[in-house]
């Protein structure tokens, strides 16, 4: 099976210059780990996650946060966040993107999510996204075989 | 990479069907049919354009569990979506079809409230979306919150961007979204007369609002006369269309059929067709779609098979 037999073809997206508040928003929301950024083309060019967000806030902590006793107390990552909340998106996503493509097989696409620890990945053609492929998916698709 | 259809649908809506025999009001009924499915006018022509065969974008804005019943419809459909989600809920809307007394009884909700940021961020993905369209359809009302002329700047959006644009509305919106002269129009005539002021009834009224309309650059548009005939004003002339008496008999429900028609219509102009062929098949979609309860029609081959049943009339 292929990966566009398996995708989301949601184009739910950010562009760099929206803020991270609006990112936050926009993850509630639609319930989502993470969101393509893309630019006035629809070119993903970027990726935020929830980690990046926190990161943003706490980035000296971000890799520690495995382990609960390292996180400060709350009053403090309040205010980091609200301060954080401000800056644009394109400072913060990961700009080296793990993208699919909608021909990929769903053995690839195991692989490469398993490999890099991912939930969410944009599926893209010539660069533009067309859908994302979740964790969820993939996994709903081996257990309904 | 391929251009694609977009649907705008500001206001989606959860359907529900109850079939219910012998229906009226103050008594309790248990249906002997129910039909759930996402909806809203622009979904409903993205979903009828998949079984048409061809693909589209839906967009518009979504809240609460109706919001996510509707994306997770349109998901499983394997339909492209681009929807904002605000707070509040989605609409549920319902239909009480009467199979016995051939009348279709129905409650429409208002919609969320759409505050300012998320209209904003729509446009946002509006534009960005209409760089790979090939053909915008809008439709539907506007939910609370988004201005009467939404319709008007999204119109002149794609117009600025060279993309045909269809427009199903009513109200103060559709008035609007007039002066921005969409390619097709599909409007409920009765409204127009009571806005524009037009003397109302006869069939010559119908034909001089229209004209009015094509005048200010309209190419294409739709008005119903008589429940389920329609006049086409075209770039070739203005036609009316009527169905066989047999097929108007086996009528089940009108949910959705001048969706299906837009639907039709749109793919009949996208395949070049010629006026008259064009009109048949918006029709025989339409026709098809009121042959059973399930909202959307069962494949061309039978909106194909019931094309011979129209009648299409040149007027003028």
């Amino acid at each position: 099976m292929l990966v566009e037999d398996l995708m989301d073809r949601d184009l739910t997206s950010l562009s760099e210059d929206a803020t991270l508040m609006d990112a936050i928003e926009v993850l509630s929301r639609h319930r989502i780990p993470g969101i393509p950024i893309v630019d006035d083309d629809g070119r993903v060019i970027g990726f935020l996650s929830e980690k990046d967000i926190v990161r943003a806030a706490l980035p000296g902590y971000v890799d520690l946060l495995e382990d609960p006793s390292y996180v400060p107390d709350m009053g403090q990552f309040m205010m980091r966040m609200r301060r954080a909340s401000k800056d644009k998106v394109g400072r913060h996503m990961t700009k080296e993107v793990v993208c699919l493509k909608a021909s990929d097989s769903d053995f690839h696409a195991a692989l490469i999510m398993i490999k890099k620890n991912l939930k969410r990945v944009p599926v893209v053609e010539d660069g533009i996204l067309v859908g994302v492929l979740n964790r969820a998916d993939i996994i709903e698709h081996l257990m309904s075989e | 990479m391929e251009k694609t259809i977009m649907t705008v649908t500001m206001n989606p809506a959860v359907d529900i069907q109850y079939v219910v025999p012998e229906f009226m009001p103050g008594r309790w009924f248990r249906a002997s049919e129910v039909d759930r499915s996402a909806g809203g006018k622009g979904i409903n022509v993205s979903i009828i354009l998949q079984q048409l065969g061809y693909e589209s974008a839906a967009m518009g804005f979504l809240a609460g569990f109706s919001g996510e019943y509707i994306r997770d419809t349109l998901r499983r459909l394997k339909l492209t979506t681009n929807f904002v989600n605000v707070i509040g809920e989605s609409r549920t809307d319902i239909y009480v079809v009467d199979e016995v007394g051939h009348m279709e009884t129905g409650i429409a909700e208002p919609g969320p409230y759409v505050p300012e940021e998320a209209l904003g961020r729509f446009m946002k993905n509006f534009e960005r979306m209409l760089s790979r369209a090939r053909l915008v359809y809008i439709g539907g009302s506007l939910p609370p919150g988004v201005p009467q002329d939404a319709y008007k700047d999204l119109i002149l959006r794609c117009k600025a961007a060279r993309v045909p644009v269809f427009l199903d509305a009513s109200g103060p919106s559709l008035t609007s979204a007039l002066e921005a002269c969409p390619m097709a129009v599909k409007f409920d005539h009765r409204f127009l007369f009571s806005t524009l002021g037009y003397p109302m009834g006869s069939i010559d009224d119908i034909l001089n609002l229209v004209s009015g309309i094509h005048d200010n650059g309209v190419e294409w548009s739709v008005t119903t006369y008589r429940m389920v005939g329609n006049i086409f004003y075209t770039p070739q002339g203005i036609y009316m269309v009527d169905i066989a008496r047999e097929e108007r008999e086996q009528m089940v429900s009108l949910l959705a059929i001048g969706d299906a028609l837009m639907a039709g219509l749109i793919v009949a102009i996208l395949e070049g067709m010629d006026v008259e062929r064009a009109i048949r098949f918006a029709q025989a979609c339409s026709l098809e779609d009121t042959l059973h309860v399930k909202k959307g029609i069962r494949g061309r081959q039978m909106v194909e098979a019931l094309m011979p049943k129209i009648t299409v009339e040149k007027l003028r």
